[in-house]
């Protein structure tokens, strides 16, 4: 190497010097690049793409791999705060539904002063035989419940009455129940009845109104309300609708087919009514 | 074991038994309605249990099963389980001693007789408050027993399981 450039170092110094100059000429006269550069770039370009689509391949499995694990922990994070929100869905559903609950109860208030005294009670139990139609409070002689003490839903509809009392339980017979009786009137003829259960109706959750005047004239729909005859249960609380009217194996007297307002398998909470003035 | 230690351990894990069966009726079979009605286990144990221990044996577990029947589950009556299980722990014994063979079949009729028994019961006192409704109650017997028989497998082979343990262990009655 020493030899050839002491033998032909000034050669290669002109040569050097010769293409700078043709270079720079080159590229002053040329209005997009000089020819060289051109060349130059034209045959790295294949080789500079490639190593680019490499660099970048790279690039996107490093930012992949650490955005799967960033995604991963947001992921989790969002589950668990998707399952803290759903949680406050369901106890705002819950307020939400006792708040409703509640507001028909002061409006039951307004508009009933003589059910002067009333427990809010949560159902523990529906029926556990197929004989019978029953209830399961979580209220009992310890908050001042009694044995008939009647049960109605917020919106003021008759559920029925109490059967049995524990210390902090009370046993609740519908009004489906065959075991139970009371006195009911028409509202809109005020034709007096008795409404009791039945047991070919119980499974359709459905009562009878016996013992109606003769000449009685009731229609589907209408209204009937306990009548409070005798001041043992209040009056003017909605058992139900005629669903149909029908006349006995004898034909002489007719009973009606009460449908309750109270839907008793959607219950989850009611309201026992301890104590109410007598109205005439 | 002794006899005596043998006879308190059978009866032990009847008992341990039943409680499950309770348990389950209260926290499963009560929320399985099929037809408006839901499985009730509660004859069938009477039934069983008097298929496999005999009559004497079998009522007296059956009065204690009806006892706590009527302590947890409202009836038409006061003592309505405890009167009709007896009747039908002893009817249920006397069938499998006497009638038929020992076995899953004399378990599963039994069992039968069992919610006929109690259907009967219920429409007697249906008839007494003035309140006949025979055709309904038959439908609803009819029913309970179709939703509750296929329990009658699993219980009888529970306690037939146990019966028999026991009965290895005292080779003299064999």
């Amino acid at each position: 190497m020493k030899e050839f450039l002491k033998r032909h170092g000034l050669w290669v110094l002109f040569a050097t010097a010769v293409i700078a100059v043709v270079l720079a000429v080159l590229s002053v006269f040329s209005t997009t690049s000089s020819p060289l550069v051109n060349l130059a770039q034209t045959i790295t370009s294949p080789f500079r793409a490639a190593y680019t689509a490499a660099a970048g391949w790279l690039m996107d499995k490093q930012s992949y791999y650490e955005d799967t694990s960033a995604l991963k922990a947001e992921n989790q994070e969002l589950k668990k705060r998707i399952a803290e929100m759903e949680a406050e869905v369901r106890q705002a559903q819950n307020d939400s539904e006792e708040n409703e609950r509640l507001r028909s109860l002061m409006n039951l208030r307004e508009q009933r002063r003589d059910l002067s005294d009333l427990e809010a009670a949560t159902i523990t139990e529906h029926s556990t035989s197929n004989w019978t139609s029953y209830l399961t409070l979580n209220r009992g002689t310890d908050h001042g419940v009694e044995k008939n003490d009647c049960v109605i839903t917020e919106a003021g509809y008759l559920v029925g009455v109490v059967s049995e009392v524990g210390s902090n339980w009370c046993t609740v017979l519908n009004i489906v129940d065959t075991d139970t009786s009371m006195g009911a009137q028409v509202f809109r003829t005020d034709d007096i009845g008795v409404a009791e259960g039945d047991f070919a109706l119980m499974s359709r959750s459905r009562l009878r109104l016996d013992f109606l005047p003769a000449g009685a004239q009731l229609l589907n729909g209408d209204l009937v309300v306990t009548s409070g005859l005798g001041g043992y249960y209040p009056s003017g609380l909605v058992i139900g609708m005629v669903e149909e009217v029908q006349t006995d194996d004898s034909g002489a007297t007719s009973y009606a087919i009460l449908r309750p307002s109270a839907e008793f398998d959607d219950l989850t909470q009611v309201f026992i009514i301890k104590s109410f003035d007598i109205v005439d | 074991m002794t006899p005596r230690q043998e006879t308190i351990h059978k009866w032990g894990l009847y008992a341990l038994l039943t409680l499950f069966c309770c348990a389950w009726q209260g926290a499963v079979l009560q929320y399985v309605r099929l037809g408006g009605v839901f499985p009730f286990v509660y004859p069938i144990l009477a039934a069983i249990l008097s298929t496999l221990e005999g009559p004497l044996s079998g009522m007296i577990y059956s009065l204690v099963l009806g006892v706590v029947c009527d302590l947890t589950i409202s009836a038409p009556i006061p003592c309505f389980y405890t009167l009709v299980f007896p009747l039908a722990g002893l009817l249920a014994g006397i069938l499998a001693r006497s009638v038929l063979s020992s076995g899953f079949l004399s378990a599963l009729v039994t069992s039968m007789a069992a919610f006929v028994l109690t259907g009967a019961f219920h429409g007697l006192i249906f008839m007494f408050a003035s309140r006949p409704a025979w055709g309904q109650a038959a439908i609803v017997c009819a029913k309970e027993l179709a939703v509750s028989l296929p329990w009658a497998l699993p219980v009888y082979f529970l306690f037939r399981r146990v019966w028999r343990r026991c009965l290895e262990n005292e080779p003299t009655r064999l």
